[in-house]
């Protein structure tokens, strides 16, 4: 059973989850935009339009006008998700000594990345907790609410309780063999699971999620992108600048009645 | 459930050239063209898998804030689409679908789409405030085109299609009637100014083909005498077509294919004349059709589009008017700005022609609908019409006492003086923007 968690599961999360996302936002690209979708006032320009999305991507700038206590929740959420995220890779990898990279001492770094790493943890369950409760409160949102709403946040509730867990005073995880797994892992060259039922319970969550993930709601980070993408795209000019190509096969296929009787009628 | 449209019966699609689809059939044939237009544009899928269901969209909608109606809130709206769509076309619909919110179809399906998809204005607002920028009235116009396609259709939008078969317009006003028209606007003109200000229709060898709406023919002629003054001052060689005396395109409105026909319409007519720029009268959503959809429906354009505000806008420096002394506001159409970028030139044009322009609060992009966008003017609907136009009436109470609202949009101007009716501000002047400019303009 371990070594079905520890070497195998991994690598059919890790496949469902790559092959899932990347399936599913194929699919969506695969549809052509036949008009643009343009939403004024548009930002121009390259630099304009990743800005535009940019901003919006990390200060929730829409939400930001219009719900100002969802979007604090949103946003500490997703922050305090990224923060959690980035420490999972870069705090593994360096053992909390990453902040020696800008002259910390490894004590000191050591301190800040057990710091940060408890305040986005505790950060992101708050703001779960938060988000669930507001999903039962506001009778609109309650309505909109399918079983999954909740279960999604739920399932990113267990693996923060469980990773939090870890960082209770008094409980010990040996990171250093958490480490060598992890890195086993990624090389390919799998070898048995740390034997500590929390972190066991909690890399099991996370594979679990990871299967998951591709069926859910949660590629709404990619849907963010792909339909930023569409709403800053440039609009047309006219005439047509000489070359460009049709946006799809509607715009080359003839109109209905195009030069119908009516059109002949302005010469009569 | 009770539908509050008139549907179009057998003859009235066929008017259309529309065709009803068997009550037995219509499940069948709804779900193959979902599954086409979830093929034939991206927005439709990423739209509907991408909502996280946190309900923002909510007090963004217009629509919902005046009826209070849950679906008409734009994630619900939006769900009623959703729910089939996930049920019959996605791994998780087919096998755990209660879990994640799908639904099958059954007998009140199309009823609750009919009645929902027109409550929806399409006026973009919700994608404005939506983390994701999830844009309902997408949902809206491919809801309109698949169920129309499978002649479920309120009988109003057959009739305009109607009438824009037969005569290029959606009044249905035949040549010899738009000659009359134009003549007694000429004789109007003179008298007011003693020039001979013409609106030549049909002139070959024009640059500027103008395409009015043709409401500005019956109920807004001071919009078309604006714009011909406005023509006539700048000495421009324009003309304008019988055959599409229409810068609306219900098409965009209900059905797809009939925004393209309509679209094709405009270019034979500038090839017919010569014209090398197309102007687009005061015309909300036949602004967003010729401006975005031009291209994507018939292919590249040879010639020039550019709306009337804009163009009157560029010429703004070598116009003289006389300013009136009136308190002037702008109720942005939703089509001009989310839509169509017409955002500041109508601002400037008006703080040219009037002593004091206000804004209304929120403005611009952030503007409310007035509650006929997407061609919602039936009379069956006039209560809910009244509802949708709820949010605009507060905005527009605030300001009070106005002179003058300029709507310049044929749909803002149908519906506009309906809303202050019903909200007590009967009195209240409104009209186009080019209204405006001819009554301001000095003419030499
Ligand atoms: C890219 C821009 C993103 C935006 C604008 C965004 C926005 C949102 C919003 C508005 C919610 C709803 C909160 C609620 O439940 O009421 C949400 C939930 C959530 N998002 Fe994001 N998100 C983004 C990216 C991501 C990414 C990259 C992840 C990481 C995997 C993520 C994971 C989650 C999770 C776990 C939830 C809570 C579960 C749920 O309610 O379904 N999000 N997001
Ligand atoms: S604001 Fe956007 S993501 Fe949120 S419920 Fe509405 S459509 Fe869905
Ligand atoms: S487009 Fe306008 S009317 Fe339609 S759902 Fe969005 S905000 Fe509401």
């Amino acid at each position: 059973m371990l070594y079905f968690v520890g070497q195998v599961l991994p690598y059919i999360a890790g496949a469902i989850f790559l092959i899932g996302v990347i399936y599913r936002v194929a699919g969506w690209l695969k549809a052509p935009v036949p008009f643009q979708l343009t939403l004024f006032p548009a930002p121009t320009g390259g630099a304009g339009r990743v800005a535009a999305v940019g901003t919006e991507l990390i200060l929730f700038k829409s939400l930001y006008k219009n719900d100002k206590n969802l979007w604090l929740w949103a946003w500490v959420l997703h922050v305090s998700l990224a923060m959690v995220i980035g420490g999972h890779i870069v705090g593994i990898y360096f053992l909390m000594n990453q902040f020696t990279l800008i002259g910390m001492s490894s004590s000191a770094s050591q301190a800040t990345s057990a710091f940060l790493g408890t305040v986005s943890g505790i950060a992101l369950l708050v703001a779960l907790i938060v988000l669930f409760y507001r999903r039962l409160a506001n009778p609109e949102v309650k309505k909109l609410s399918d079983p999954a709403d909740y279960i999604d946040l739920l399932f990113v509730l267990v693996i923060a309780l469980t990773g939090n867990h870890m960082r209770l005073p008094g409980v010990h995880v040996d990171l250093p063999a958490v480490k060598a797994f992890m890195g086993n892992l990624l090389t390919f060259s799998p070898t048995p699971i740390p034997d500590d039922p929390i972190f066991i319970a909690h890399f099991t969550t996370v594979m679990l999620f990871m299967i998951y993930f591709p069926f859910s709601k949660m590629l709404h980070f990619a849907g963010f992108l792909v339909n930023r993408a569409m709403l800053v795209e440039a609009a047309p000019v006219y005439p047509t600048p000489a070359g460009t190509p049709l946006r799809s096969p509607f715009a080359g296929a003839k109109a209905p009645v195009a030069d119908s009787g009516q059109a002949k009628g302005v010469q009569a | 459930m009770k539908i509050p449209l008139h549907m179009a019966k057998e003859k009235d699609l066929q008017s259309a050239g529309l065709v009803a689809v068997p009550e037995k059939e219509q499940q069948q044939a709804l779900l193959k063209g979902i599954d086409e237009y979830r093929h034939w544009a991206r927005s439709i899928m990423v739209m509907l898998e991408t909502c996280t269901k946190c309900g923002a969209c909510a007090n963004a909608c217009h629509s919902y804030l005046g009826t209070g109606d849950f679906n008409n809130i734009p994630a619900a709206r939006a769900d009623l689409f959703r729910k089939i769509y996930k049920r019959y076309f996605t791994w998780t619909g087919k096998t755990i679908g209660r879990y994640i919110g799908a639904e099958d179809y059954d007998a009140e399906t199309l009823a609750k789409w009919v009645t929902y998809f027109y409550q929806c204005n399409e006026c973009r607002r919700c994608a404005v405030y939506c983390p994701f920028g999830i844009d309902t009235a997408e949902i809206t116009i491919a809801a309109r085109s698949i169920m129309s396609a499978i002649g479920v259709v309120p009988r109003f939008m057959t009739g305009v299609a109607a009438n824009m078969i037969k005569t290029g317009n959606n009044m249905g006003i035949p040549k010899p009637a738009t000659i009359d028209c134009c003549e007694f606007m000429e004789d109007e003109m003179r008298e007011e100014t003693g020039l001979e200000i013409k609106i030549p229709v049909d002139k070959p060898d024009s640059d500027i083909l103008y395409i009015p709406s043709s409401a500005d023919f019956f109920s807004n002629v001071d919009t078309m005498i604006g714009v011909a003054k406005f023509f006539h001052a700048i000495g421009a060689n324009w003309t304008i077509p019988s055959t599409v005396l229409e810068a609306a395109n219900f098409g965009l409105l209900f059905n797809n294919d009939a925004m393209k026909e309509q679209n094709q319409r405009m270019r034979d007519a500038a090839k017919m004349v010569g014209a090398k720029l197309v102007v687009q009268g005061e015309c909300g959503h036949g602004w967003r059709a010729a401006k975005m959809y031009t291209e994507g429906s018939n292919g590249p354009a040879p010639f020039g589009i550019v709306h009337i505000l804009d163009y009157a806008y560029q010429h703004l420096g070598k116009l003289k008017f006389e300013k009136l002394p009136w308190r002037v506001s702008l109720h942005d159409p939703c089509n001009y700005a989310r839509a169509g970028d017409i955002i500041e030139q109508p601002r400037e044009i008006l703080k040219a022609c009037v002593t004091e322009f206000v804004e209304m609060t929120p403005n611009r992009e952030r503007n409310f609908c007035c509650g006929g966008g997407s061609g919602i003017l039936m009379d069956e609907m006039m209560d809910i019409r009244m509802q949708l136009g709820k949010k605009k009436a507060e905005q527009v109470k605030e300001l009070l006492p106005l002179d003058f609202l300029a709507t310049p949009c044929s749909i803002c101007k149908a519906q506009m003086p309906h809303v202050m009716k019903h909200y007590g501000m009967e009195d209240l002047k409104m009209g186009g923007v080019m209204d405006v400019v001819g009554k301001a303009i000095v003419l030499a």
